[in-house]
Parts: C-alpha cells; structure tokens; sequence
C-alpha cells in the first residue's frame, strides 16, 4: 500500500490473487532471480571460473588433509586394538606359582588370550635373534624373566582401558613389571592432534581468505553495475531487491566451488592412492583409502555456500547502500 | 499534491541552493518550473523525490511530511512518484520492453500484467512497434518517450520531469509537452523543470521562477521569461 497516496495500490496488490498464488509467485519470483544470476556468471565465465576455482581449491587443501587424518585415524584404531600387555614376573615365583596365575588370568572376563613365555624359552629366542649366539653361553645364569603376554579382549583395549588392566595385573603378587606397550601410539595420537589443529586453523585462514575474495569480487560486480543500480533506485527498487541477485551470484560461486572441490578432491585420492598402496603394502597392511562420502560431499558442499553467501552479504550490504541517487 | 513551506537546501561546503521556497501545487495541476542551470531546479527536484534533504522547512507530498520518511521508506515513495530524466536513464543493453518493465518487475506484477501494461504504455507514447529494440538504436526524441513510458507505466498520481526536451528540437519538444499534457488530463499532477522558455511561453500553464534560489515568480506572469531572465 502506497505511503502518500490513501488508497492506491501499489505493486501485486492490485491483481486480486490468493495467498497460496501469491507465495508461488514469490518462488518463482526467486528461482527467475537465481538463474538469471547463473546465466550472468556464464557471460563473464572466464573471470567467475576463476573466483569458483580460487573458491574450490581452498576448500580442496583442508578437505585432503581432513580425509588423510580421517584415515589415519582409522589405521591407528586398528593397531589399537592388539595392543598387548607384557608382565614380567618375579624371579623367585616358583612354577607351580605361575601355573596359578596364568590359571587365574585366564578366566578374568577383561582377558582374551594369554601367551606364556618361559625364561629359557626368551633365551633360547634371543641367541637366535641378536646374534649374540655363543656369547650368551657364557652367562652364569639365565637374566631373563618369565614372560606373560596377555591380549585384553576388545572391549578393553583402548589405551584407557588397557591401563586399568594394566595396573589390576601389577596387583597380582608374583608380577614384578607390567608394559603396556602403546605409548607409541599415545605419541602417534598426539601427533595427530596436532595436524588436526593444524588442519583446521589452515581451513579457518583460507575461508576467511575466500570470504575476502568474494567479498572483493562481489563489490567488482556491483560496481560495474553502478548504473543498472542507479536506474533501479530512482523507480523505487529496494535495497533488498537489489541486493538479491548477487547474493545468488555469492550462491551459485559456493556452489559450484563446493563441486570443483569435490573433483579436486577425489583426482588428488586416486593419484595418491597408489603411492599409498606401495606403503601400506611395506607395513604387510591391507588398507585401502576411504573417500569422501556421501555426508562428507554435503558437508563441503554446505561450508563452500556458506563462504559464498557470507563473501557477497559482506560487500552486498555495504557498497548497494553507497550507491544512491544524486 | 507539492507543497515546499520555508525551504532551504545548503550543501555541504556552505553552496546555498534553495532560499525559503515557498509554494504549492494542487492535485491534477500542471505546472512548470524555470530559472538559469544553477538556480536550484534539479535540488527543488530532488527534494521532492527525496535525492537530497532539506536543510530547513518542510516539503510535503499529499499532505505527508517528508522528513517523517525513513531511508527503507524512500524505494516505495518513489513508486508513487513517475520521474523522467533529461539523460533517459535507460539501461541500454536491455530492450524497451525491458526498460519500461522494470517498475512493474520491481513492484512484483505478474508476467501477464506486466505485457498488458508495458504494451498499454508503449502505445500512449507511440512506440509500439519498438518494443523488442534497443534503447541504442532509438533517436533521442525516442528514447525520451521510452522514459516517459517506463515512468508512467505503473499509473503514479505524480509526475516530475528534469529538462525532458533539453535535447530535442522544438517539434519533438511539443510532442513530448503535449504528452504530459494527456497525462495531466487523465488526473495526473505533473510538474516539469525546464529553461526551454520558448516552449513555456507558447502555453498558459503556472510557472514558478528560480534565481539563485529564490523563488521570484509564480503564476502566469510573462514579462519576467523575455526580459528578466534572459538579459
């Protein structure tokens, strides 16, 4: 309804149309809007090819090293669970002693198998081992301890867990030392830690980036259409109006930045994957690299909008407004 | 329909455009306004399409204070008001269609109204048969009519024309008066800026008078268009 004018009606008011029509008219409306902004991208596609390219491509960086700690991740959970416990046992324990223990092990449910290793049998396999060989005849006496080796079921074999065992086992009186044998893998973890944060602190910089630079292009475009902007204003066009079309160019730039990523993404995998065969293969482990699923596609799809939509709401609002009438 | 109460406009740097302006123009009235380029035609404009505000006094629109408009205001005060343009403010690179359009997209009409329209408009100004062209490939006189068209297309009680023959030759320029003319018959208020006083002074229509400011005639005096203004 008009401000000045009681009584003229202004616009779509005018034609008697229902609500339920006129929500349809405000989609369509919408949809005409969104693929007029995609028809004007292909126009200028040389330099929006390059926007939607600097836009993939620092999405694609944080999506590769994602993907890589992902499987990394998941190659070290599985080590995890044949962590071991080795015990070593008092010297003066008698053997009728540890029959009893490994009788008493055995049957706590936190147990799934355990190996004994007698000394004699340790010594016998280090002088085939070391080297060492005749060297060790001359020892007076056997140094090496009884050995238990003791697999938790899975259940109890991540790294907390494990140490709770640990030290129930230390409990038991003719255990002297008890190992468990994963801190390597708390380092390994430690370590992932850190590319994690690395990971995504270079992801929270290069968005920030790509927010800047479709920020800078946005105002590029309204720029160049001062005048379409201008002419607009004067036969009463909205801020909103105006400001809508590009913010469907900052749309479609996340849009199809998110796909190209997507490509990058996947090409970057299958390249790498035979390099990575070769090592797995060097480790006698048969790991195969996961890609990006479903879920994962989506979720890159949703952050590269949301760059997108932020990088032209940051300018949009800003240089629609400075252009007025004069 | 105008009203302007003790207005004045100085612009920042101390540029004292308008002095106590002072009239009013009723609903339906045609009217025009004069004075040398400089005298404060194009502010007075502005004011009342709200470009600019006044620095003092009040201008109203149909009784309404204009300063009482908020800026998220001013897109739709301006669907009331038709404006035409000595420079056309065509978009070039869109066809006449497009031009005249424009209005009517913005207001959200749908497809089918829109072409009822824009056809409608195109055929008072006689440019039907150049729908589907360029505003490029018009001649000026054309082009204006293009603008008058797109300003009326959406019906609006109030038109404000800034120099709209300043490039046409008499004839043309007759064509383009006559139309407001038609326009102002159907009930539309019409005020037009021009210094053409060759043109004002063939028809008995009110005309207001600017110098470096001020408001020093209105009405139908004709004395001051020969003597005192272009001396």
């Amino acid at each position: 309804m008009s401000i000045l004018f009681k009584g003229r009606v202004q616009g779509a008011q005018i034609a008697q149309i229902s609500a339920a029509q006129r929500i349809v008219m405000f989609f369509v409306s919408h949809v005409r809007q969104a693929l007029g902004s995609l028809g004007e991208l292909w126009r200028s596609r040389t330099s929006s090819f390059m926007t939607i390219g600097v836009l993939g491509l620092s999405i694609t960086l944080p999506s590769t090293l994602y993907v890589m700690v992902k499987n990394a991740e998941q190659v070290s959970s599985g080590w995890e669970q044949a962590s071991q416990i080795s015990l070593f046992l008092k010297e003066d324990a008698s053997k009728s002693d540890v029959d009893q223990l490994l009788k008493r092990i055995q049957l706590w449910p936190e147990v799934d198998t355990i190996e004994f290793i007698s000394a004699d049998k340790a010594l016998d396999e280090f002088k085939q081992l070391s080297g060492f060989g005749d060297a060790i005849t001359y020892l007076d006496e056997n140094p090496l301890p009884n050995v238990v080796l003791v697999t938790p079921t899975s259940r109890h074999a991540g790294p907390t867990a494990a140490r709770l065992l640990l030290e129930k086992l230390k409990g038991e009186r003719e255990v002297d030392i008890g190992k468990l044998d994963i801190e390597w893998l708390e380092r390994l973890h430690g370590l992932l830690n850190v590319v994690k944060e690395l990971v995504t602190v270079i992801a929270l910089l290069l968005f920030l980036a790509v927010v800047l630079i479709i920020g800078n292009t946005i105002r590029l475009n309204i720029l160049s259409k001062k005048d379409e902007i201008l002419v607009m204003k004067l036969v009463g066009a909205t801020d909103a109006f105006i400001q809508r079309p590009f913010m469907y160019t900052g749309f479609w730039y996340g849009f199809l930045g998110g796909v190209l990523a997507w490509f990058a993404v996947t090409i970057l995998l299958w390249w790498m994957s035979s390099s990575i065969k070769t090592v797995s293969a060097l480790y006698q482990k048969n790991f195969d690299i996961t890609g990006l699923n479903f879920s994962t596609f989506m979720l890159m799809l949703a952050v590269s909008i949301f760059l997108g939509l932020s990088g032209s709401l940051l300018s949009v609002r800003r240089h629609v407004r400075e252009i007025e009438p004069k | 329909m105008i009203k302007f109460e003790q207005v004045s406009k100085t612009y920042p740097g101390g540029q004292q455009a308008l002095r106590k302006v002072d009239f009013h123009i009723e609903p339906g009235e045609m009217a025009f306004l004069t004075g040398h380029s400089g005298a404060g035609k194009s502010t007075l404009l502005k004011l009342i399409s709200i470009m600019e505000r006044p620095t003092v006094g009040k201008v109203l629109i149909n009784g309404h204070d204009l300063s009482n408009i908020q800026r998220k205001q001013i897109a739709y005060i301006r669907r009331d008001i038709g404006m035409i343009f000595q420079s056309h403010q065509l978009l070039m690179d869109k066809t006449v269609f497009d031009n005249v359009a424009l209005p009517l997209v913005i207001e959200g009409y749908s497809h089918k109204e829109i072409a009822k329209r824009v056809h409608a408009a195109l055929e008072m100004v006689g440019l039907r048969d150049k729908i589907k062209n360029s505003p490029m490939m018009l001649s000026g006189g054309e082009q204006q009519r293009v603008g008058i068209a797109r300003a009326v297309v959406n019906k609006p009680p109030l038109l404000l024309a800034d120099e709209p023959t300043g490039n046409l030759d008499p004839k043309l320029s007759m064509e383009i008066i006559r139309l407001f003319e038609d326009f102002n018959q159907a009930g539309v208020s019409v005020f037009i800026a021009t210094h053409d006083l060759g043109l004002i002074a063939r028809m008995k229509y009110r005309t207001l008078t600017l110098k470096q400011g001020q408001m020093i005639t209105d009405g139908l005096d004709e004395e001051f268009q020969t003597d005192d203004l272009y001396v």
